[in-house]
């Protein structure tokens, strides 16, 4: 143990004293490494938040379900309740129907009602209320009163609702007064929806819904004995248009699109982590540089090689330990920000989460630590390992040795080639659905490729440049073109810095705006129209409730001001397995205003065929998801019929509950007969005369104030404003990553200059400026940044690819059409080299700060 | 131009301290000295004597806390910034004892680049560098980096460096500090030549007597003082 103890006494001496001596340095990574560990940390714990509300959220749904009977894009008759309660492979069976409602009167957020049989459901989850002796004469309750609630201790505080008090609740169909009969109190199901949740009796439900012999689906627990065969065996007594599935597939399918954002957010903010350790790098390889002299004493002195190399491990180690400590309270600035930003996308995104707060997960806590820790202890080691080969013979020697070897940044520049050359075909590997691991592997490789070749292109540059540098700008130039020449691999690092930062900004930048000009012409072609309309909250009820037929009347109304598009949709797994959107649209008029976003199949050939109800288009999303293209056949059960046609087209689409499918609404009436409508879009005919507002009004004046109605205007604005402030998160994130790269390079160019101290004296004392020596570091700094950010630009367009057509292809099924914002790239380049530049100052600060003198001194 | 008479160098009660904190060290401490025109000067004195100090306050290096220094002409010790580069570009050339060249320029820049600083361009100055590299013997050195010399031919780059600007005064701090006898021998007879030969003024520090032979003046620092 002794030995433990001189190492750590060592340790003070030689590594935390000079660090102490130069705090500003050290500081200065400690920021870099901090703020890089806090965005992933509270990146991490802000989806963790949204993960685990929406987990809770199942849990409490679900309860003990073990299998869900439903019919797809219908209901399931009642009556199918009691045959199961009678079949012997089935020990509980429990009605449920579910939607969103909202108090009339107010604008507040929807919330969730469920409808059920509190006896038969007994077995399957648990609930109580705070003020009943016990459940059951809650239970009593809701059966003996019809028209009487049970609300969630949320939704009863923020409607300030008292038990016995009544409220009148807004749905597709009529309005309808309910009673409060309580409140819920702690576990189960008062934890759905983070407790904005009401329970009502099955026949209270049905009456308000007016969905009277019908349930959404009947949840299972199946008796003892093999799953699979009392699954088969059950199917057989069932209906054919009834399915079963085990009840924890939507969880599952909602866990892997959490999980997906979850990952992307990750790797982005891992970047910042990424740029962060470069700083680490800097530092202990300054250090080891610095301190070369005092290795080689240490090792004539006894000290092993592996010592050497624990001691400057252990710098690393410990930077990035305190980097850690150092974000949490930078955390704790970030994470009130990104819970709110991650828990809307994930809302807008994938599925209905309501994010209480936040709870500190020791896994994710200790996996950040041990990344940060883990990454830092990483970057030290190279510059560890080239402490320990000092010599101790170099204590005698006069000189150091600098300069790399031709031969190893060729060996260095042939790999980083190699790795280059191999970025696309991994890219293109299979992966898992929903995680785009190849395209992130790729990403890892170009960077690192890139840094790898770096020095080369240093050296070309100093070699290229430092002759006309010197007839253009004097000598000072030229001597930093010499530098850069012979830097070699110390400028790589922070070149490569400079490169992963600006090749994030440039792909990025190119992805939204790609993202953005796509969606934008998305929704002017496929969301046209100048008013929609649908049945009232058919948003978040998934377009499930029809229009009634008095409103589809009222539109038939206006006919001659307005051309009525009109469309159902259902909400749909593929295969049981996709989730997606089954449309039917009334195509004809749709496409003489308005047209899909065609990416393959004969869009000219195909619309007529569309009209006629010859064949359906498929987004790309579902696709890539199915695997169905342009030819196949597109096979979907539905309501005890199926719909069968041809995939004529895949399009472009970017509502984001999976995929859609497009066909005619005349083929699906001839499927299904007389169907009602969920929604409509109206386009005003020349002739009206009407403003989009003018013909809201009318409606609205003929009694169409139970329907959802938006202006096609602001609709197309709400998705574009979704759109943004889904970015916002990433571009905050992107500029963290700039500013951790801006540290790196003010690092870098520092160590530069202080560890030539001895250079620049001597050029001092042999007749050059202070003026000349600054201009020769303005000038380094300027090809160091040049090249980062030229590097960083070509890096960046490759990435741009990667993002594009295969990251995202790999996350959410989808690519853009590919944009480059040319005047925001252009706005970025002085952005860049500014900052860059700014990052210069310390580093020419550090110039005199050791007086000339000194250097007769030193030995 | 100064007269016949006036020396060379004239320091004046010439002091430079340092403070480390409260404790106040003595680096050079009221020197009245001078030096004419064209001798060769060996300052002596033992470790922390104030060799290094007095040299580095005579190269332009650093600026005395009290007291006057005039070099030719010049108010060392009140000149501006810009004027002090001038004089150190012009007046002085320095040798060190741990060389100092630039790793990454090979001999014939490292020696050019004093000249360079000062503005002139690279042809003219290569013709003057290449006879003062064959003067000290460096004809087969010349595309050669300082990793690739041995310390007699570093030294020997160094001093061609240090005249190339064509000063008044060489300056040379333990030059032979980094070098075998044999070695030492050889540049202290260049230095001493560019003394007898070239009639420069060269003033160096040293332990070794090596030089002794050569000087014409000789000094003994104590405790910051001339004995
Ligand atoms: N930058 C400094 N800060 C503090 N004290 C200094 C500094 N430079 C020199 N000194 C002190 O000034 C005194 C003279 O130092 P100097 O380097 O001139 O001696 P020297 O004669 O050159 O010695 P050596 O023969 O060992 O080279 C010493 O006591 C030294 O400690
Ligand atoms: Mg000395």
């Amino acid at each position: 143990m002794t030995h433990i103890g001189f190492f750590f006494r060592l340790f003070g001496w030689f590594i935390l004293r000079p660090m102490g001596s130069a705090k500003g340095r050290t500081l200065t990574v400690l920021l870099g490494v901090a703020l890089g560990a806090a965005v992933f940390t509270s990146v991490r714990l802000a989806v963790h938040a949204s993960l685990e509300a929406f987990h809770r959220n199942m849990d409490a749904v679900v309860g003990r379900a073990e299998q869900t009977v439903l019919v797809p894009g219908g209901r399931v008759p009642e009556s199918l309740v009691a045959r199961l309660l009678s079949h012997r492979q089935v020990k509980a069976a429990s009605p449920i129907s579910t939607t969103y409602v909202r108090v009339a009167g107010s604008d507040t957020e929807p919330f969730l009602l469920l409808g059920f049989d509190p006896l038969l459901d007994r077995p399957l989850r648990h609930w109580r209320t705070t003020d009943a002796e016990t459940p059951v004469s809650a239970w009593l309750d809701l059966i003996r009163h019809p028209g009487t609630f049970i609300a969630g201790s949320l939704l009863a505080e923020r409607n300030g609702w008292k038990t016995g008090e009544t409220t009148t609740l807004l749905h597709a169909g009529e309005p309808m007064t309910f009673r409060m009969v309580g409140v819920m109190a702690g576990g189960g199901l008062s934890a759905a929806e983070g407790g904005m949740v009401a329970l009502c009796d099955i026949a209270t439900f049905q009456e308000f819904t007016g969905w009277r012999g019908a349930v959404d689906r009947i949840d299972l627990i199946l008796a003892p004995g093999e799953t699979a065969a009392a699954v088969q065996a059950l199917k057989k007594d069932l209906p054919k248009e009834v399915q079963i599935r085990p009840a924890s597939r939507t969880r599952e399918s909602g866990r892997m699109m959490i999980r997906a954002y979850q990952l992307n957010l990750s790797i982005l903010s891992f970047a910042s982590l990424f740029v962060g350790t470069f700083l680490v790098y800097s530092l202990v390889a300054l250090n080891a540089a610095s301190r070369r002299k005092e290795t080689a004493i240490l090792r004539s002195l006894g000290a092993s090689p592996r010592m050497v190399f624990a001691l400057f491990l252990v710098e690393g180690t410990a930077l990035g330990l305190m980097g850690w400590l150092l974000a949490i309270p930078v955390s704790g600035l970030l994470l009130p920000f990104l819970l709110e930003g991650v828990s809307e996308t994930v809302s807008t995104l994938f599925v209905r989460v309501s994010v209480p707060g936040f709870s500190l997960s020791a896994w994710e806590v200790l996996l950040s630590f041990t990344v940060t820790v883990a990454v830092a202890g990483a970057a030290a080691v190279q510059p560890s390992a080239e402490a320990m080969k000092v010599p101790p013979r170099e204590v005698l020697a006069v000189i150091g040795r600098r300069g790399v070897p031709d031969r190893q940044t060729k060996r260095l520049t042939l790999a980083g080639l190699l790795m280059i050359a191999g970025v696309w075909p991994l890219a293109r590997l299979p992966g898992p659905t929903g995680l785009a691991l190849p395209g992130y592997a790729a990403t890892m490789l170009l960077f690192i490729g890139f840094a790898m070749i770096s020095p080369a292109v240093l050296r070309r540059l100093g070699r290229s440049v430092s002759i006309p540098l010197r007839r253009l700008a004097g000598t000072p130039a030229y001597l930093a073109g010499r530098y850069v020449k012979d830097s070699g691999t110390r400028t790589a690092v922070s070149v490569g810095a400079l490169i992963t930062a600006v090749a994030l900004f440039v792909s990025l930048v190119i992805m939204i705006h790609s993202f953005r000009e796509t969606v934008k012409l998305w929704v002017e072609q496929t969301v046209s129209g100048d008013l929609f309309v649908a049945s009232r909250l058919a948003e978040v009820n998934d377009f499930r409730d029809p229009m009634t037929r008095d409103q589809i009347a009222l539109l038939h109304s206006l006919s001659d001001e307005a051309e009525i598009v009109a469309s159902r949709r259902f909400s749909l797994l593929y295969d049981g397995r996709v989730p997606y959107t089954l449309q039917a649209m009334a195509m004809d008029p749709f496409l003489r205003h308005g047209d899909f976003v065609w990416m393959r199949g004969d869009a000219r050939a195909s619309r007529p065929a569309l009209v006629q109800g010859r064949g359906v288009v498929i987004s790309e999303v579902f696709a890539n998801r199915t695997g169905l293209s342009v030819g196949d056949r597109f096979r979907q059960p539905l309501q005890g019929t199926a719909v069968k046609l041809p995939v004529l087209g895949i399009i472009r689409d970017y509502r984001t509950q999976g995929g859609v499918v497009f066909f005619a609404f005349s083929a699906l009436q001839a499927q299904l007969g007389d169907v009602r409508w969920t929604g409509a879009r109206l386009y005003l005919r020349d002739s009206s005369g009407w403003t989009a507002a003018e013909l809201r009004n009318a409606l609205l004046e003929r009694g169409g104030g139970s329907m959802d109605m938006v202006l096609g205007k602001d609709l197309r604005g709400e998705i574009l404003r979704i759109f943004d402030e889904t970015f916002a998160v990433t571009t905050v994130l992107l500029f963290i990553a700039l500013a951790v790269a801006a540290l790196g390079i003010a690092t870098t160019l520092t160590i530069l200059v202080l560890e030539r101290y001895r250079e620049l004296n001597t050029l001092y004392a042999v007749g050059g400026s202070s003026l000349q020596l600054r201009t020769m570091i303005l000038w380094e700094a300027l090809l160091i940044v040049s090249v980062g950010e030229a590097a960083g630009l070509v890096c960046g367009f490759l990435l741009s690819h990667i993002l594009i057509f295969v990251i995202n292809r790999q996350s959410f099924g989808w690519t853009f059409l590919y944009r480059v914002d040319w005047s925001a790239l252009a706005l970025s380049v002085p952005l860049v080299i500014a900052v860059a530049l700014a990052a210069a100052l310390p580093a020419f600060r550090a110039v005199f700060r050791q007086p000339p003198a000194a250097m007769l001194r030193e030995r | 131009m100064s007269g016949e008479s006036k020396p060379l160098i004239i320091a004046e009660s010439l002091s430079r301290e340092y403070t480390l904190g409260e404790t106040r060290v003595v680096g050079v401490n009221r020197i009245d000295w001078s030096v004419a025109a064209g001798e060769l000067v060996v300052v002596k004195g033992n470790s922390g004597s104030g060799k290094s100090t007095l040299l580095s306050l005579l190269a332009g290096l650093d600026r005395p806390t009290g007291g006057r220094l005039i070099v030719s002409g010049w108010d060392v010790s009140r000149l501006s910034d810009k004027h002090l580069t001038q004089y150190r570009r012009k007046t002085v050339g320095m040798v060190f004892q741990s060389f100092n060249l630039m790793p990454t320029l090979n001999v014939m820049e490292n020696v050019c680049l004093p000249a360079l600083l000062a503005g002139e361009p690279y042809d003219a100055v290569r013709e003057r560098a290449d006879g003062h590299l064959r003067r000290l013997g460096m004809e087969r050195r010349f595309d050669h980096l300082p990793s690739q010399l041995s310390g007699g031919e570093m030294q020997r780059t160094a001093i061609a460096r240090a005249l190339i600007n064509d000063p008044a005064i060489v300056l040379a701090d333990e030059p032979t500090g980094n070098l075998d006898s044999r070695n030492g021998t050889v540049v202290m007879d260049l230095l001493a030549d560019l003394h007898r030969t070239d009639g420069r003024t060269v003033i160096i520090a040293t332990h070794s007597d090596m030089a002794d032979a050569h000087a014409t003046v000789e000094v003994e620092l104590k405790d910051g003082g001339i004995v």
